[in-house]
């Protein structure tokens, strides 16, 4: 099963499509025969990590050499016709409207200043060579291994370089497994790594962050931490996991992704509420986070609003500003997913994201202008007018 | 209270008070905990969470510039938005007082023109004494007023920057020839010695703004020099050719100097001199002449004359015959048969006037119709042809274009008082001669006998 969808005349310079076949060549060569064109200039894909993904990895520099290729592993698929599982999806890019580079970064421990302005350069540079027209205007894509627990160096370190450059992005995902996520780019899949995309155009567009969660009066100081591992021991001088209960109302034994999901926890700085999600409960009643923690730091109870009728609001202001976008690229975490499947509005919010010409993935962890963030809709909205 | 130190020894008597003191041991390492937060922040350090709380600080300092950079230039934009609107008052206020200035301009021509044409047949006249006087005065007001007029008109299409210059290679002598002849007679009539040196250089500019340049320094020099003598003449620079009005009047001094130029910049400096001192006349000069891209030089000291000069750049030109002597004599006009087109009766019986007192043997006509009737039966040697003509009438080019159509030879001269320099190349194309109102009798005089000299040799299309 495959979609092509040429949206309008003038959008046709980026097309999409996506595949169920679990078989890694069919798969490969229905995106193929969906994207290919004379123009087509580079490729991004999300998929299922069910996939065997060395297989998939060689099914689809065939199809597609020497087109290059970026990705990574999902949590979910944003596909055109809304929210899939076990599938994948792609986007083609063609040369005429669009200049990319991109560019992996193996060592993520050792990934400093220098490296990142080296990176940043010869992005731009590639990009340059292209030949883009000559008032396009960049922006970064960011995919990193969502386990890898380095996020917050990179991203900071890599803005610094990044400077005004607008950047956006996602950690990749392995359906709720938390044990392999892998990017994609330089040809094979890779762990403990991230790939930076740098699209140039002169197309509209505007880079973007969201999520639908109001703060609650509770609040919880981190009073005991782990840092390397993202854990929290305590909360409030009490056994993690203990406490949180608590506050959710629920025996220590219920805990699971979906009540994270239906009630966050967030960092306050300024006005702002930062979303710190939590991944599991350890065995020692701690609670391991998708994110960075820090003893002191003061976390406060969130609840949910309507999330489909304020993302609804957001993807209205975009196309007041763009106009009808022609692509939406979203980093959606799932952990809104299983809010959506725990409250039965799957399918409206399929219907929302296809009207909308968002394709994507459900991500571990968003990024959005060197923040790593939680339980957000990020991404970027690309317009159909040149 | 020391928050650092363990909390004292305490033996909890009921099970409200272990409660107490439980919650007073949390409540102290909560408090240490927010304590090492608040000491340790802003530190610099690889620590995970502050490297996110850093690009929180960072994104939200980036959106707070960029919102103010916003502001800035909404309110910048804001601003130049009203400078636009102001300045397209100001167009359209200019417009149209340019349109209104023209507009009365060519109101005032078409009386004047019919007026210098009754008064040149006049004093072509035998009058009594007295009478040949009195006429000569009524034609010099007349010229003056004309002089004025046309002045008000140059400045009005300066501004509003729709003269544009006609330029093409000419012989100076072309030029200054005719200027010499004339200020010839007004220095020899106020008593002044006037030398004139001739030049064979062929320069490039527009012959009549040129003119008005050395008509307004000859003009100054008569006016304010009552001794002495005046120079017209040339100097062969590098870079061009150097027209010099020279005059031994009263000079200007240094200081003055500077003001005049300064003058040169504005439009009527002091209204009780307009066009009868340096301001208007020199403001037109200076215009002009940035406009040619001719600088301009003045060398004087007081009491020792000045020396007026305009440099020209060289132009190159093809061999002519030599021209027709300057002045033709009344025979060659005599018997010329001349049709005159016009739609204005006082303008047509003036001409009538005029051409007759020449010899020349006149057919009026005041609409294409009537003209085109008479061409059936009769022939012309010249078409003296109004370009507007009535309403509803095709213009004087066409009607030309037609009768030459139908009498190969026929001469044409186009008399119009619009300066269109469009208008002025759709004749010279055509090879008809082109005359701005008010038409001066001399001029016409001169073009009528070259054209009739050249026998009709020019071909019409």
């Amino acid at each position: 099963m495959s979609d092509a969808s040429p949206f309008s005349p003038a959008a046709v310079s980026i097309r999409t499509a996506f595949s169920d076949n679990t078989d890694p060549r069919r798969a490969a060569a229905e995106l193929a025969s969906a994207l290919a064109g004379p123009e087509l200039g580079f490729v991004l894909f999300f998929c299922s990590a069910d996939y065997p993904l060395s297989a998939l990895g060689e099914a689809l520099e065939r199809a597609f050499a020497p087109v290059p290729l970026a990705g990574c592993t999902t949590a979910g698929e944003i596909t055109p016709a809304g929210y899939g599982r076990g599938c994948i999806v792609a986007v083609g890019f063609d040369r005429g409207d669009f200049a990319i580079a991109c560019a992996r970064i193996a060592d993520l421990e050792a990934f400093a200043l220098p490296q990142a302005q080296r990176l940043v350069d010869g992005l731009l540079a590639d990009c340059r060579r292209q030949a883009p027209p000559e008032d396009a205007r960049p922006f970064a894509l960011t995919l990193l291994d969502g386990l890898s627990s380095s996020e917050e160096q990179v991203l900071a370190t890599l803005e610094a370089a990044l400077g005004g450059i607008p950047s956006f992005g996602g950690s990749a995902g392995d359906d709720n497994r938390l044990s392999h996520t892998h990017v994609y780019a330089e040809g094979g899949f890779h762990d403990a790594s991230a790939v930076v995309v740098m699209v140039t155009s002169r197309r509209p567009f505007e880079v973007f962050t969201t999520h639908h969660l109001r703060p609650r009066r509770e609040k919880l100081v981190v009073t005991a931490v782990d840092r390397e591992r993202r854990r929290v021991l305590e909360l409030n001088a009490a056994p993690a996991a203990e406490e949180y209960a608590r506050l959710v109302g629920r025996p220590v034994e219920a805990l699971n992704a979906e009540v994270f999901a239906r009630h966050p926890l967030a960092v306050r700085i300024g006005e702002a509420h930062y979303v710190r999600s939590i991944q599991r409960v350890d065995a020692d009643g701690g609670l391991r986070f998708y994110c960075a923690v820090e003893k002191g730091i003061v976390l406060t109870a969130m609840q949910s609003a309507p999330m489909l009728e304020q993302l609804a609001g957001v993807l209205d202001g975009l196309e007041r500003r763009l106009g009808a976008p022609a692509l939406i690229l979203g980093c959606d975490c799932f952990l809104r997913r299983l809010e959506l499947e725990a409250l039965g509005r799957v399918d409206a919010a399929s219907r929302l994201l296809a009207d909308a010409r968002v394709v994507g993935f459900n991500t571990y962890g968003e990024q959005h202008q060197g923040m790593h963030i939680n339980q957000t809709f990020t991404g970027v909205a690309i317009g159909s007018r040149g | 209270m020391d928050l650092g130190a363990e909390p004292p020894a305490f033996d909890p008597a009921s099970e409200q008070e272990r409660a107490l003191a439980e919650e007073n041991a949390r409540l102290r390492r909560i408090c240490g905990a927010l304590i090492e937060r608040v000491e340790s922040a802003g530190m610099a350090g690889g620590a995970p969470y502050g490297a996110f709380e850093h690009a929180v600080l960072l994104a939200e300092q980036v959106r707070e510039r960029t919102d103010s950079l916003h502001r800035t230039l909404e309110a910048l934009s804001e601003a130049n938005a009203r400078l636009e609107e102001a300045r397209a008052e100001a167009e359209a206020a200019n417009h149209s007082k340019t349109r209104f200035l023209a507009a009365v301009s060519h109101d005032l021509l078409q009386p004047l023109n019919a007026a210098r044409l009754f008064t040149s047949a006049l004093e072509d006249q035998a009058l009594p004494g007295e009478a040949t006087r009195l006429v000569g005065h009524i034609g010099r007001s007349l010229k003056d007023v004309e002089a004025l007029l046309g002045t008000l008109v140059d400045i009005s299409r300066l501004d509003a920057g729709v003269l544009t210059p006609d330029v093409a290679a000419f012989p100076v002598a072309e030029l200054l020839d005719v200027l010499a002849e004339e200020y010839r007679q007004m220095a020899a009539a106020r008593g002044l010695a006037f030398r004139y040196v001739p030049s064979s250089a062929v320069v490039s500019s527009d012959l009549a703004l040129l003119a008005r340049v050395v008509r307004n320094f000859l003009t100054n020099a008569v006016r304010y020099t009552k001794r002495g003598r005046l120079l017209l003449g040339c100097r062969r620079r590098p870079d061009g050719l150097e027209i010099l009005v020279a005059d031994t009047g009263p000079g200007i001094d240094e200081a003055h100097q500077e003001a005049i130029f300064l003058e040169f910049r504005r439009a009527v400096t002091r209204p009780e001199e307009a066009d009868r001192g340096l301001g208007l006349g020199l403001a037109i000069v200076d215009r002009i002449a940035d406009m040619l891209d001719h600088p301009l030089g003045l060398v004087s000291r007081l009491g020792h004359g000045a020396l007026f000069s305009i440099r020209v750049p060289y132009g190159r030109r093809r061999e002519m015959p030599p021209a027709a002597e300057p002045t033709p004599g009344a025979d060659r006009l005599a018997g010329a048969r001349v049709w005159v087109l016009d739609d204005d009766p006082a303008i047509l019986d003036g001409m009538a006037a005029l051409l007759e007192g020449w010899g020349c043997r006149v057919r009026c006509a005041s609409t294409p119709a009537a003209l085109e009737a008479l061409s059936r039966r009769e022939r012309a040697d010249l078409l003296l042809v109004d370009y507007h003509l009535a309403p509803g009438d095709p213009d004087g080019l066409c009607v030309a274009d037609r009768l030459c159509r139908a009498h190969p030879g026929l001469g044409v001269v186009l008399i119009t008082a619009n300066h269109d320099g469009d208008l002025k190349q759709w004749a010279r194309e055509r090879g008809y001669d082109c005359l701005f109102k008010p038409v001066k009798p001399l001029r016409l005089r001169v073009l009528i006998a070259n054209r009739l000299q050249a026998g009709g040799g020019q071909a019409c299309n």
